[in-house]
């Protein structure tokens, strides 16, 4: 039995460019990793937000509406109610001039327990060292 | 020797990463390392057969097919394929196609992941 | 860790790599990445070049953009993808695309 933590560095924020949307699917796709694994086995996925990637985490998004695309906000909820590990750089909202009001911080109406911390980027640093593997977005 | 899973989500022709990848790829098959690689997103277009090589534009067809018969293994996310409209009979014979959990699956017994965003 | 950054751009949008803390750092410049071995704005080396980190460029795309040996910056080591191969197995534990 052995885990490889991997860690999503998402830096870039969304719609105009696909990495953001691909980082947390490919994160919620860990969920299902286990079929080509052996019993026990298992790859994990955090998720952190820096840089201009932290407007990805901003709420009442509306791309459903407008354009019949699934929110970058509703696919953060889904990695919250599979109890993803997401960090927010607080640092990086600040210099944006955001808080926690402004974002997605949990799924409770989709039951999730998880939500959203809001972290130094030292935590961040932190997790980056703890993964196995980075993936930057 | 190691296993290098490599990810690239930059389209064929555009950005030159996929250019990067595959030549990465080469030299570390050259070397004896076992190589994954994973395109998703636009780098789907990798997977089209019938590329033709104009001197203006990547072509990787060959060079890639050349590394499969090395042993290289490459996928294509299934769903960024499908969406863009890269159904299973225009694939290049050898690129397989699956869910994103082959690649994170591929990154458990990897050695080094080298991860290419798209543009 | 020991952490071998690609650099693929010359102007980076965002401070990442500023910001990226390792026990050993290498940054491997690609791409346009390679303009921070040889590019002089107003004279002075680029900042990039200024960290304490290991640094390498790609052969293939410094020449592919008219550039050489000559123009490389001398804290700069000229690799090739079979050296890049060997440095993330053999030098670095994680690697990072910026």
């Amino acid at each position: 039995m052995a885990t490889t933590k991997l860690g999503f560095i998402i830096q870039r924020a969304g719609y105009k460019c696909e990495n953001p949307k691909l980082a947390l699917t490919h994160s919620i796709a860990s969920q299902s990793v286990e079929v080509y694994l052996n019993d026990g086995d298992l790859v994990t996925a955090d998720i952190a937000f820096v840089g201009d990637g932290v407007l990805n985490c901003l709420k009442n998004q509306k791309a459903m509406e407008r354009y019949g695309l699934t929110s970058t906000e509703s696919h953060i909820k889904n990695g919250l109610l599979l109890d993803l590990n997401i960090l927010v750089c607080k640092e990086d909202l600040e210099m944006l001039g955001l808080s926690e009001k402004d974002i997605v911080m949990d799924a409770e109406e989709f039951g999730a327990d998880m939500t959203t911390k809001v972290v130094p980027f030292a935590d961040i640093t932190k997790m980056m060292e703890q993964v196995n593997h980075l993936l930057f977005f | 020797m190691g296993k290098l899973t490599i990810g690239c989500f930059s389209s064929l022709v555009g950005s030159m990463s996929l250019d990067f990848a595959v030549k990465l790829a080469g030299a570390a098959v050259e070397k004896g390392h076992k190589v994954d690689f994973w395109v998703s997103g636009n780098a789907t277009m990798l997977s089209i057969k019938g590329q033709r090589a104009f001197k203006d534009y990547s072509a990787l067809q060959k060079p890639l097919q050349e590394l499969m018969g090395k042993g290289l293994t490459i996928t294509a996310c299934e769903a960024c394929a499908e969406a863009r409209g890269y159904h299973k009979d225009i694939t290049m014979e050898g690129f397989k196609r699956h869910s994103m959990d082959w690649y994170l699956a591929s990154t458990f017994d990897a050695d080094r992941v080298l991860h290419i965003g798209g543009e | 860790m020991k952490l071998a950054v690609f650099v693929s751009d010359y102007r980076l949008n965002v401070d990442t790599l500023d910001r990226l803390k390792a026990e050993k750092l290498g940054i491997i410049l690609v791409q346009n990445g390679v303009y921070h071995a040889t590019v002089k704005e107003k004279g002075a080396a680029s900042p990039l070049l200024g960290k304490s980190a290991n640094y390498y460029a790609l052969i293939d795309d410094l020449e592919t953009r008219g550039l050489g040996n000559a123009d490389i910056d001398g804290n700069v080591k000229v690799v090739g993808y079979g050296d890049i191969v060997d440095l993330i197995f053999n030098e670095y534990d994680k690697t990072a695309w910026l």
